[in-house]
């Protein structure tokens, strides 16, 4: 299947990005905007993305065989990774959950049925009339993203809201990143050409000052997601009037309570860690780096490492991680190397399971229970804590920072636990074996959804 | 006797293996885990290796306590944990001594110059201030050894302990042909951020200089946190355009304080040998831009091998394949002579191309939620 050159993107290495090119571009999406997309309902937008979701969960969809086929060699995910993660995001892309999102974020599902518009009656104490008040939202009209390159659900996820925003959209792909983001757009355009016309997917190395201030120039609000410093440097060159989203770096880990390690359950446990390491190579800032386990229980810490080991080494069987650069492979084999070491002088206090004769997969168990980064690529620690509160005093390094915290623990624990772990400051609980896989109307950073994209108007009568 | 000779170096490897496994009780451990010891090795190429990063927690020396007169720390901030490679008297002797031929035959190759007449100018603090670098005390090896000849540190410590340069100083060794009335070749040593840091200055000031004839550079190792970073070929570009030194004569020393021993880019000399012919000297410093810049091949001396190990696999890469670089050192006497190293390169039958460092930050011991780790989580080790 070839594409056609719909998006900037489309075309070859060697095609001039230009200034010019790029503001043509955006008032190209504005023009196009106002003719197919200003007036749209969110319903029909909300059934064309459903359509198309259901279409990429087809063995026989032309941009699932693509992404399959090339996706392997354009990001290094191996075939089964890839089919799996886009799987699992675009089977959130149903008709209900949109439904449910929009109610989420719009508190009423009249906004959900046309106009952008929702009515409240409010009773006013001082007054005996009743207040009768409308509420309209819009999008904006053109809105960026700047995409960082690791996985392609947050990009992807970008652009369904914005489309659900009724925004013209420009995705600037990091370079080497723009792959499946291009095949999702090409599927939209497929499904509905009119809101293929008001999405632009470009690629080029971040930092482009000549081509990122037009850009910026022609945006009313821009989404990015990268470290501190660049999305600083993506604020601070924005004009005052855009809005800005930035999404910093998040890290996550796993927490498992001792009353689910029995010997039963710690298996079946060990074998969702397992997924939430596997998905999308734990590449995600929703991959764990750590998997606390309480000590206590009939499965230890150590014990459990073990069982998390042989689950990695079966999922290689299956969902195996597929080739590493160079560069990354040798930080996995030093890191290893490290622990090798420390395995051998304290061999109580440090142990090292790894995949043979490759680097595909890494579980290092620690005593030491400071929380610690991962090289990720399917590399994962288990420490082990006596409670809750000693995880979260280990983890305070990286406090501010947490985005999901994926937990096992027993039903009536769980809520209580996840209290906690709001005061603390995550912005996701939810179950191991999920960390990767949030539903739809998942709060990025604990911000609203869909809600930060759009702007009110309150009418009252 | 050559050390050339693999089964030579095999039987020295391996008798040094024995001694090291006896003395150094922080290697016997390591070894004794891997189920490698002297009675199991048969070659050298199975002498377990040891990673430069556990030099950092582990006291890998075969000295006592009271034996070590020196330690060398690898470079890096001091809130790291550093490395320590102890030396007493004897092994900073075979230190020296390891060091001087090798450097003496890739520094001065091609030379028609006496190496008695050149001038040093060095970019490192002195060895007073730098007491604990391994590349300090090798600048003073060779300072000692060419005894007699002008010399200078112009580097020197900011108040945290960083290097940087006394710019006043490192003009006036740059302009100084004055005292002997010579056109003298003058000899630059230094880190490559050392002289990205001095051509920034020259370029400040709008300097140029056009050193003696047979002028040369050593300059060796990454930039860590110091400085900007700077491509290869555009540093050297620069050192030609602003210092008047050829290609030709820039060498590129790869070395690291877990080490005794280092390596030269020899093989890059020979094939520039045959540009500079090419492109005279003369006019070298009038044309920044080199033509076909020469992918540099890294050589350790006669009694160094080298592996270059694929990450994946723990194995030695084919030609022309990328790895993990692995040294045996014979003149790593009383610490460990195998170093697995975390720098890439690329195997080559002359020798091996530096590609750069696994990203490795600190195991334990830092901050470790600073930006970067939390930046590049992928680089970042806690």
């Amino acid at each position: 299947m070839n594409l056609p050159n719909y998006f900037l993107a489309d075309l070859p290495p060697e095609a001039m990005l230009s200034p010019a090119l790029i503001t043509e571009a955006c008032q190209t999406l504005k023009r196009n905007r106002e003719r197919y997309l200003a007036s749209r309902s969110t319903n029909s937008l909300a059934k064309v993305l459903s359509e198309v979701a259901k279409g990429w969960l087809q063995a026989d969809n032309p941009f699932r065989k693509l992404a399959l086929e090339v996706g392997p060699a354009k990001t290094g995910f191996s075939r089964e990774t890839l089919s799996k993660g886009l799987d699992n995001f675009f089977r959130q892309l149903t008709p209900d959950n949109f439904q449910m999102l929009l109610i989420q974020e719009f508190g009423d599902a009249v906004s959900v049925t046309g106009d952008g518009c929702h009515v409240t009656r409010e009773a006013v104490s001082s007054c005996h009339l009743p207040l009768v008040t409308r509420h309209f939202w819009r999008g904006p009209e053109l809105l960026i993203h700047i995409t960082a390159g690791n996985i392609p659900n947050p990009t992807l996820i970008s652009i369904v809201f914005g489309l659900l925003a009724r925004s013209a959209q420009f995705v600037k792909c990091a370079s080497g990143a723009s792959f499946l983001p291009r095949l999702f757009a090409h599927s939209i355009y497929d499904a509905d050409s009119k809101l293929g016309a008001c999405l632009e997917i470009a690629e080029w190395r971040g930092g482009n000052a000549d081509l990122e201030n037009v850009l910026f120039e022609e945006a009313d609000c821009g989404t990015a997601t990268g470290n501190d410093e660049t999305l600083e440097a993506i604020r601070s060159r924005l004009p005052v009037k855009t809005r800005f989203l930035g999404y910093g770096h998040r890290v996550s880990f796993g927490f498992v309570t001792r009353e689910v390690l029995s010997s039963f359950e710690a298996r079946q446990i060990a074998a969702r860690s397992a997924e939430d390491v596997v998905a999308w190579n734990q590449l995600g800032c929703l991959s764990p780096h750590v998997i606390y386990v309480q000590t206590g229980g009939e499965v230890s810490p150590e014990k459990f490492a073990e069982l998390l080991a042989d689950e990695l080494e079966q999922r290689e069987q299956t969902e195996p991680r597929g080739e590493l650069p160079a560069e990354h492979a040798a930080t996995i084999a030093s890191r290893r190397s490290i622990y090798e070491i420390r395995a051998a002088h304290s061999p109580d206090a440090t142990r090292h399971w790894c995949s043979k004769d490759s680097t595909a997969w890494t579980v290092i168990f620690e005593a030491d229970a400071r929380f610690q980064m991962s090289c990720l690529n399917r590399f994962v620690y288990v420490k082990g804590v006596k409670d809750l509160n000693e995880m979260l005093q280990n983890t305070e390094v990286v406090r501010g920072h947490v985005s999901t915290v994926g937990i096992a623990a027993p039903e009536d624990k769980t809520k209580e636990l996840a209290m906690q772990l709001a005061r603390w400051g995550a912005t996701r609980v939810c179950q191991l074996g999920r960390m990767q896989n949030p539903p739809l109307t998942w709060r990025h950073d604990g911000r609203p959804a869909l809600g930060d994209l759009v702007t009110w108007t309150d009418l009252e009568t | 006797l050559s050390l050339r000779n693999d089964a030579t170096f095999n039987t020295l490897a391996l008798e040094l293996f024995a001694l090291q496994f006896k003395y150094n009780s922080a290697y016997r451990i390591i070894c004794e885990a891997q189920r490698r010891t002297p009675e199991i090795v048969e070659h050298w190429t199975r002498i377990p290796a040891v990673p430069t990063a556990a030099f950092k927690e582990l006291e890998l020396t075969c000295l006592a306590p009271s034996e070590r007169t020196a330690v060398f720390h690898s470079s890096g901030t001091t809130k790291q944990k550093q490395s320590r490679h102890y030396h007493s008297a004897e092994s900073l002797k075979i230190y020296e001594a390891a060091l001087w031929p090798w450097f003496e035959q890739n520094i001065f190759v091609n030379s028609e110059f006496r190496i008695q007449n050149s001038e040093l100018l060095i970019l490192t603090p002195p060895p007073a201030q730098a007491p604990h670098s391994s590349l300090v005390h090798m600048f003073e090896t060779v300072r000692q050894k060419l005894n007699g000849a002008e010399s200078v540190f112009v580097g020197k410590l900011t108040a945290d302990d960083t290097w940087t340069l006394d710019f006043e100083a490192a003009l006036v060794a740059l302009n100084d042909n004055s005292k002997l009335k010579t056109q003298n070749p003058k000899l630059l040593l230094g880190t490559a951020f050392s002289f990205v840091h001095l051509l920034d200055f020259l370029a400040e000031n709008n300097l140029r200089f056009r050193l003696p004839p047979g002028s040369r550079v050593m300059e060796t190792g990454g930039y860590k946190k110091h400085s900007r970073t700077m491509p290869k070929d555009e540093l050297h570009a620069l050192i030609t355009e602003r210092l008047g030194i050829p290609q030709s004569y820039i060498v590129c020393e790869y070395g690291m304080s877990e080490l005794s021993s280092q390596a030269y880019d020899l093989g890059a000399l020979a094939s520039h040998r045959r540009v500079s012919l090419l492109c005279s000297e003369q006019d070298a410093g009038g044309t920044p831009a080199f033509p076909g810049y020469v992918t540099r091949h890294f050589l350790f001396p006669p009694w160094s091998r080298v592996q270059i190990i694929s990450p994946e696999t723990n194995r030695e890469v084919a030609d022309g394949e990328s790895g993990l670089i692995r040294v045996f050192d014979l003149a790593n006497v009383f610490s460990v002579m195998a170093i697995q190293t975390e720098d890439l390169g690329v195997r080559h039958d002359d020798g091996f191309e530096l590609l750069g460092r696994a990203q490795l930050a600190e195991l334990r011991g830092c901050s470790l939620m600073t930006n970067s780790a939390i930046r590049n989580p992928q680089s970042a080790i806690a």
